[in-house]
């Protein structure tokens, strides 16, 4: 059960990363990013492409992986979601456009990338015995990484300026005009943070599992529920929700047969927002 | 002499609402005009349009000598004006300090935001005991300190303020208009009062003009205005 335990801490703290990232662009852009396991996926192949086809270190792919699909976000908020934003307000308009980029960028990614599954060479050798359990070394360096990154996170939206005016905006965008803020480039850059984020998590993941182009899909899919569970727009739920969903997701196919875990959690997750339809923790983030 | 801040024949339109046809006014450096009317008089619209919330259909705005409007928001609070805009916006997710250091966010001289947030707060004590709080728990009074507060952070040489004594019982209201007068005498902020409270923003301002529907009725030097028998009958209850 610690080895189920010590898993759940893994994929976890990966999907909390994962979470906080589609949290930021729903706070502040109202926009539920359904492209954002893409953007994972993207993540995971830009680090193959420097660690294993440039022979390039890995973390240097990682932070390549958080930049690139950064400034691809930057580049679909200005391009897409900013232009369409401007001429609808209905909420439909946007999910659309959302799951339409997902298809998109998933064809880019058959094209570019081709089908095979990709992997890196093992970010470090060993094992670790922790309370009883045996871990790969790799998946402890996987769990601290991901936590301090989470840490960073937190400590620059809650107590750096331009965190401060990023949960201005999420509350009220008006007002932070009229604090002197400039709310195109704000929203482009927390766009872009919030797909960094997608592409950190799957660059730190590739080192795990090997990455696929039909990988996004479940976990634009994992990264909703996540946030259904946790609250929308919370950046503390979706912590939560990250390591909810871990926990079940472990547990899960630790005991059950595979295909079971997913129909289970779904019925969970339908039952429990009955019950508290906004999450756990469901409140506009500050 | 030109007027530090003037607004030339301006018109605010909301597709095909006219809520501002062809307004003009001028205000002097250092000093408190305000604009009194009815509730959809266009009182709010010219503010928004000021600070480039809402773009003019026509018309010019002046400012130190230089045209603002088409402008954006970010720009014109650069240049050095705020406003504490109607309903007063304050974040309410947000502890009351980040609300006032959201006010400096495009100051860069640490040491005197940190003096000026240490001044307001002892202007306003009950803000102080208040700093950690989420800024949506205060009272209407005091949700108020804080949407003036913040709008002082950035060091305005121009404030404009909409309506600030909406719904704040009236110890408070007499709280806050003692401040806009120490905050235009003591650091020379012009300022532009927004007000149903007609008899306040009189008393407050040195010139006055009334709006209705979308144009200026009447304008003057206030105590001028307070003894006006129409002004009187309309706005100050007799
Ligand atoms: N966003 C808007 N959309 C459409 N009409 C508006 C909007 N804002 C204000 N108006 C209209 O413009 C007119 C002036 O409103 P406003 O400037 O808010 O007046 P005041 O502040 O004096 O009460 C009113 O008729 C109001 O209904
Ligand atoms: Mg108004």
């Amino acid at each position: 059960m610690t080895q189920v335990m010590l898993n759940a801490l893994v994929v976890g703290t990966t999907y909390a990363l994962i979470a906080l990232g589609i949290t930021i662009i729903f706070s502040i852009m109202k926009v539920v990013n359904f492209a954002h396991g893409q953007l994972y996926m993207i993540g995971g192949f830009v680090v193959y492409y420097f660690n294993v086809v440039f022979g390039l270190p890995f973390w240097f792919g990682l932070v390549m992986s958080f930049l690139i699909v950064g400034l691809l976000g930057v580049a679909m908020e200005l391009f897409l979601f900013r232009p369409v934003m401007l001429r609808v307000k209905r909420e439909e308009v946007t999910m659309l456009l959302a799951m339409g980029t997902a298809v998109f960028l998933e064809s880019l990614a058959l094209i570019v990338f081709g089908e095979k599954q990709r992997g890196v060479p093992p970010i470090a050798t060993g094992i670790v015995e922790l309370f009883g359990a045996r871990l790969p070394t790799g998946r402890i360096v996987v769990i601290v990484v991901a936590a301090m990154l989470i840490a960073a996170l937190m400590a620059f939206i809650g107590y750096t300026k331009t965190g401060r005016a990023l949960r201005a905006m999420a509350q009220d965008r008006e007002a932070t005009a009229l604090q002197g803020v400039n709310l195109k480039w704000l929203s482009a850059m927390g766009f872009g943070l919030g797909t960094g984020l997608a592409g950190l998590s799957g660059g730190l993941l590739v080192a795990i599992f090997a990455v696929h182009t039909g990988a996004g899909t479940a976990i634009s899919i994992k990264a909703f529920l996540m946030i259904m569970i946790g609250g929308a727009g919370v950046l503390s739920g979706a912590i939560l929700g990250g390591f909810v969903l871990g926990f079940l997701e472990s547990v899960g196919y630790a005991l059950l047969p595979g295909s079971l875990t997913f129909l289970i959690i779904f019925l969970i997750v339908i039952c429990f927002l009955i019950v508290r339809p906004n999450g756990i923790m469901g409140k506009p983030w500050g | 002499m030109s007027a530090q801040f003037s607004i030339r024949d301006l018109a605010v339109s909301y597709g095909r609402v006219r809520a501002v046809k062809g307004v003009s006014l001028t205000a002097g450096e250092g000093q408190i005009i305000s604009l009194i009317g009815a509730n959809g008089a266009g009182k709010s619209s010219i503010l928004r349009a000021i600070t480039g919330l809402t773009a003019p259909e026509s018309g010019e705005i002046w400012f130190d000598g230089e045209r603002i409007d088409g402008k954006g928001p970010d720009q014109i609070v650069a240049r050095g004006v705020a406003m504490v805009p109607e309903g007063r916006r304050i974040f309410p997710f947000m502890s009351v300090r980040d609300n006032l250091l959201m006010g400096a966010y495009r100051r860069k001289d640490n040491a005197g935001v940190a003096s000026d947030l240490e001044g307001i707060l002892t202007r306003f004590p009950r803000l102080r005991e208040r700093i950690r709080q989420q800024a949506g728990s205060l009272s209407g009074g005091e949700q108020q300190m804080v949407a003036l507060g913040r709008a002082l952070m950035s060091k305005p040489r121009l404030l404009l303020l909409d309506e600030p004594s909406l719904g704040i019982a009236p110890i408070i209201v007499r709280e806050i208009a003692r401040f806009i007068t120490s905050i235009n005498r003591d650091n020379g902020v012009s300022v532009i009062l927004v007000e149903q409270n007609s008899r306040m923003a009189l008393k407050l301002s040195s010139h006055s003009y009334v709006l209705e529907t979308g144009k200026i009725a009447l304008s003057g030097p206030s105590h001028e205005l307070a003894e006006n028998d129409d002004v009187r009958r309309a706005y100050l209850g007799g």
